[in-house]
């Protein structure tokens, strides 16, 4: 683009007149400058738009008279700190000189360890309108982000420290003296206020760690973050616990404390209960502690196994309650058995599953946990021996057998023991105990029935009595190896084998002495009932059609099947005229002298009359014989002589001699 | 001729003991008192030796069977009781049968007899006539035995109609002198009946009359000696009989000769009609 002249020319004597009027004014200025030299540089610094360029950025130069005088720099001169500038050079220096705050503020302690030492006073501290430390004091934490603008460092703003008004320089100290916290000093600065939690920390692990030198020791800010700390215990987990220990560089291997072995814990019952139910869900730190957290190992830890059932009963109070009272309790409380389970035993350490919904505590599977320590010897002596046996029959059981078929209504290892509360025999609240059998079997939907009409029965009084002989369930079914009512069974081995069941105690002498028992057996297997049943029967009566199973009673009992009341209906299921018929004497006659004399006196003739009968019998037919044999031999005897006579006879013949003496032994 | 004895001599040496009437019901007596014995005791002692065998080879009906054999076996018995008491009242035999097993006061002194010959104090043996004592003691037996199994038996076969009349302690009676008479009965057979038809030396190795019907002299001679001399006496007195008829027939032969001579010497003489008129009424 072509000037005109004339614009050309004004440009010049314009440019002629500024050089004069630099010239000529230059010493006026200055004496302006030095009496009320502020006010003549703010008459062109009160300009709003006054702006310079440097290196293509517009740099304002406007000065805020008002903020200036209220400033703590407000009754010094521009030219003070504005040293060698020259008011009608334009700019007013060629080169910005650095201010020497120096020169006044002589007295600044400045410590050694000071991060901000290269940075400019002007960085912190506005020069023209300087506010009291105070206010800067107050402000510390705006103040500091204005260069400190790092995402991580302006997030802590929103974090608890901020809300709490902490202030940057709580931690990095403030004034000359701000620092950077080395790891080593993070502990020491948080301890300024968190007292406590610096002590736990300092007791531990960390402190261990720290002495042999090991710098990857997590520190507070490890956990809890630097600027932006974390309050929610979830965070904490995710982004302290699990950011070092899932790290496979770090923990290498499979065993327990690797990476692998933490890992589990994503997947377990307590990680994977996240989002809305992760309140009940535990963390890291619920089992392991935060600030105490301790190597397993050592005894003060919480994963401790001794520590164990505190540390899980934080939130399974009700199950560890039952557990330190069971067996598996005591035995793991005493010490005395080095196998005893805890928690962690069968739950798993970081893999804890849900028991609902775990492959390992189906009920199925359950046995084969509890089989791992009861069978095969693994038990200490304490534990009776016989019982390796009787649990690995279980799995002939037909709890076992329904279970396999897909029945899981069926019966597990802690379905009677027990869970937690597992609990050995002899202690009265056990499940298993003989007088709570009953219940055990029957409280729950599966064997209602059958336990109703047990209890009340004369074996249920009687054990509830104390009685060790007075069967309960398992005394007639069995414990561990509970075998199937084979209803496809032959009827008569069906019918023996009842027989048999009752006859075990009911033919014991010891068990009839003690509780005053009669030898019933005795007289149903010499009874037509008994002798039918044992020749092969299957519709003769057998213990169970007359007296009932579960609900058998005492003959007086009137709600007895045996009650003679009842005796017609009883008998009436196989014998039609039962209801005419007079039950005067008992079925099972043990002393029939009292109970039935006619049968007695009867027996006792017959008894007389078969000896008497067959002994004269005898006695007569061994005479008859021997008076027989004792005539044969005669015969025989005198057939011989006569046999030898006649030789005689014959010799003499032919001596010719005493011939009359021949005819006379002849006839002999 | 009125026969005075029911021993028959066959020929032969031979002398008729069991006619076949006779000897079917002792067969039909025998066959099912050994099938009542075996099917009885195999229900009272189930776990004998030989029951298991019995179970072992029939089955598991075995049991069932058993009871099924038992009332047959009873049925046929009580029939072959029933009869026989026809036998006794409306055969000839039966009723000389019965006459002859009736016990008199010499069955008493024979025993008291046989016992002095057994200990030797005297030589000679009671003789014993149709039915020694031994046999009438078995027989009697038997009929008692049979009335009171049959009627044992019949309560406890049809317990439903005896429950209500005799009730539970009269089947308990029952049952006990069912079982009391089984064995004394079983032991009267071995002991008593088996003596005497087997082992006795003067049978052995067995009396056969149960198989053909007859005895031999000898046995007859051993056994029944008053019956043979009974028989040889009526034979006898048969013989005499028919020699005296055979007298009386010569004599009377030799009188109608006589007559004969006569009248042929009268007939010489007189009519012819008073001939023919005379000889009708003779």
């Amino acid at each position: 683009m072509r000037l005109d002249f004339a614009k050309k020319l004004i440009l010049f004597s314009l440019l002629v007149m500024g050089i004069v009027w630099v010239i000529f004014f230059t010493d006026i200025r200055t004496s302006v400058l030095s009496t009320k030299a502020n006010d003549e540089c703010l008459s062109c610094h009160e300009d709003k738009d006054l702006t310079m360029e440097i290196k293509e950025k517009k740099i304002s130069l406007f000065v805020d008279k008002n903020k200036f005088e209220k400033g703590v720099h407000g009754g010094s001169d521009c030219k003070d700190c504005h040293v060698n500038y020259k008011a009608d050079d334009l700019p007013h220096v060629t080169k910005k000189a650095d201010v020497d705050c120096k020169s006044c503020h002589s007295d600044l302690k400045t410590e050694d360890h000071n991060v901000h030492a290269k940075v400019k006073c002007e960085s912190c501290h506005n020069p023209h309108y300087s506010s009291p430390v105070k206010e800067i004091k107050n402000n510390q934490t705006e103040f500091c982000t204005k260069c400190h603008n790092q995402k991580n460092v302006t997030v802590f703003k929103t974090n608890i420290h901020a809300q709490k008004n902490v202030q940057c320089g709580d931690c990095h100290k403030s004034g000359h003296g701000v620092k950077d916290i080395s790891r080593t000093e993070v502990a020491k600065t948080c301890n300024q206020c968190h007292k406590n939690a610096h002590e736990k920390l300092d007791n531990v692990l960390n402190k261990s760690m720290m002495k042999t030198g090991n710098t990857n020791a997590p520190v507070c800010t490890d956990c809890h973050g630097v600027h932006k700390i974390y309050s929610s215990k979830l965070d904490i987990q995710t982004q302290a616990c699990l950011k070092c220990h899932l790290d496979e560089k770090k923990f290498p291997g499979e065993e327990k404390g690797s990476a692998k072995f933490v890992a589990e814990y994503k997947t377990s019952v307590h990680g994977m209960l996240t989002g809305k139910d992760n309140k009940q869900a535990a963390l890291c730190t619920d089992c392991h502690g935060n600030h105490e957290m301790d190597d397993p190992k050592n005894p003060g830890s919480a994963k401790m196994k001794a520590n164990l059932m505190e540390t899980c009963g934080k939130c399974h109070a009700d199950e560890v309650v039952k557990f330190k009272n069971s067996a598996h309790g005591k035995a793991y409380l005493s010490g005395d058995i080095k196998d005893a389970p805890s928690c962690t035993s069968c739950h798993g350490e970081h893999n804890i599953k849900n028991v609902a919904s775990t492959e390992k505590f189906s009920k199925i599977n359950t046995s084969d946990m509890c089989l791992t320590c009861h069978k095969g010897g693994k038990l200490t002596k304490d534990v009776k021996n016989n019982s390796d046996s009787l649990a690995a029959n279980y799995h002939l059981s037909v709890h076992y057998v329904a279970l396999k078929d897909g029945n899981t209504n069926s019966a597990s290892c802690a379905d009677c023991h027990g869970a937690h509360e597992m609990k050995p025999s002899n202690d009265p609240t056990a499940k298993t105990n003989k007088k709570n059998i009953a219940n055990t079997c029957g409280t729950t939907d599966c064997h209602k029935k059958q336990a109703e009409q047990y209890i009340g029965s004369i074996h249920q009084v009687a054990v509830d009595k104390d009685s060790k002989d007075a069967p309960t369930c398992t005394n007639c079914h069995g414990n561990h190896q509970i075998a199937k009512r084979d209803k496809g069974i032959d009827k008569n081995i069906a019918s023996k084998s009842v027989v048999k069941l009752c006859s075990d105690c009911h033919s014991s002498t010891g068990i009839i002495q003690r509780n005053e028992l009669k030898d019933i057996t005795r007289t149903f297997n010499e009874s037509f009932h008994g002798l039918a049943v044992r020749g092969g029967s299957g519709d003769a009566a057998n213990c169970e059609s007359c007296h009932g199973y579960h609900n058998v009673r005492s003959p007086e009992d009137s709600l007895s099947s045996t009650f003679k009341a009842n005796l017609t209906k009883t008998c009436g299921q196989c014998h039609k005229m039962a209801d005419k018929t007079l039950f005067e004497t008992k079925i099972h006659i043990v002393n029939p002298q009292v109970e039935s004399p006619w049968l007695f006196w009867i027996t006792n003739f017959y008894i007389l009359i078969i000896i008497g009968t067959i002994g004269a019998m005898t006695l007569h037919n061994i005479l008859d014989y021997r008076k027989k044999m004792q005539i044969k031999r005669e015969l025989i005897k005198e057939k011989k002589s006569q046999e030898n006579s006649n030789k005689e006879i014959s010799q003499r013949d032919n001596s010719i001699d005493n011939t009359d003496n021949n005819e006379d032994n002849g006839k002999n | 001729m009125e026969k005075t004895n029911v021993v028959v001599e066959l020929g032969e040496g031979k002398y008729l003991r069991m006619t076949r009437s006779e000897r079917i019901q002792h067969f039909v007596l025998l066959s099912t008192f050994i099938t009542l014995v075996i099917t009885g005791f195999w229900l009272k002692y189930p776990e004998a030796f030989w029951v298991k065998w019995i179970t072992f080879l029939i089955g598991t009906s075995a049991f069932e069977l058993r009871g099924v054999v038992h009332r047959t076996a009873s049925v046929l018995m009580v029939a072959g009781g029933i009869y026989h008491l026809y036998y006794l009242a409306f055969t000839y035999r039966g009723r000389h049968f019965l006459k002859d097993m009736l016990p008199v006061k010499r069955d008493i002194t024979d025993v008291i007899h046989i016992m002095k010959y057994y200990f030797s104090k005297t030589l000679e043996k009671p003789k014993f006539g149709r039915f020694s004592y031994i046999e009438k003691a078995e027989y009697w037996a038997v009929v008692w035995g049979t009335v009171i199994m049959g009627a044992t038996g019949m309560v406890l076969w049809f317990q439903n109609i005896f429950l209500p009349i005799i009730h539970t302690s009269g089947m308990n009676i029952a049952t006990a002198v069912h079982f009391y008479e089984a064995i004394l009965a079983t032991l009267a057979i071995i002991v008593w009946h088996f003596y005497f038809i087997f082992f006795n030396p003067d049978v052995v190795p067995m009396n056969k009359a149960w198989l053909y019907g007859y005895l031999d002299h000898e046995e007859m001679e051993k056994e029944h000696p008053l019956e043979l001399e009974k028989l040889e006496e009526y034979k006898k007195q048969l013989e005499l009989e028919a020699k005296q008829k055979e007298k009386e027939a010569e004599i009377h032969k030799a009188e109608v000769k006589l007559q004969e001579e006569k009248k042929k010497e009268l007939n010489k003489g007189t009519n012819s009609e008073l001939n023919i008129k005379e000889a009708p009424i003779e």
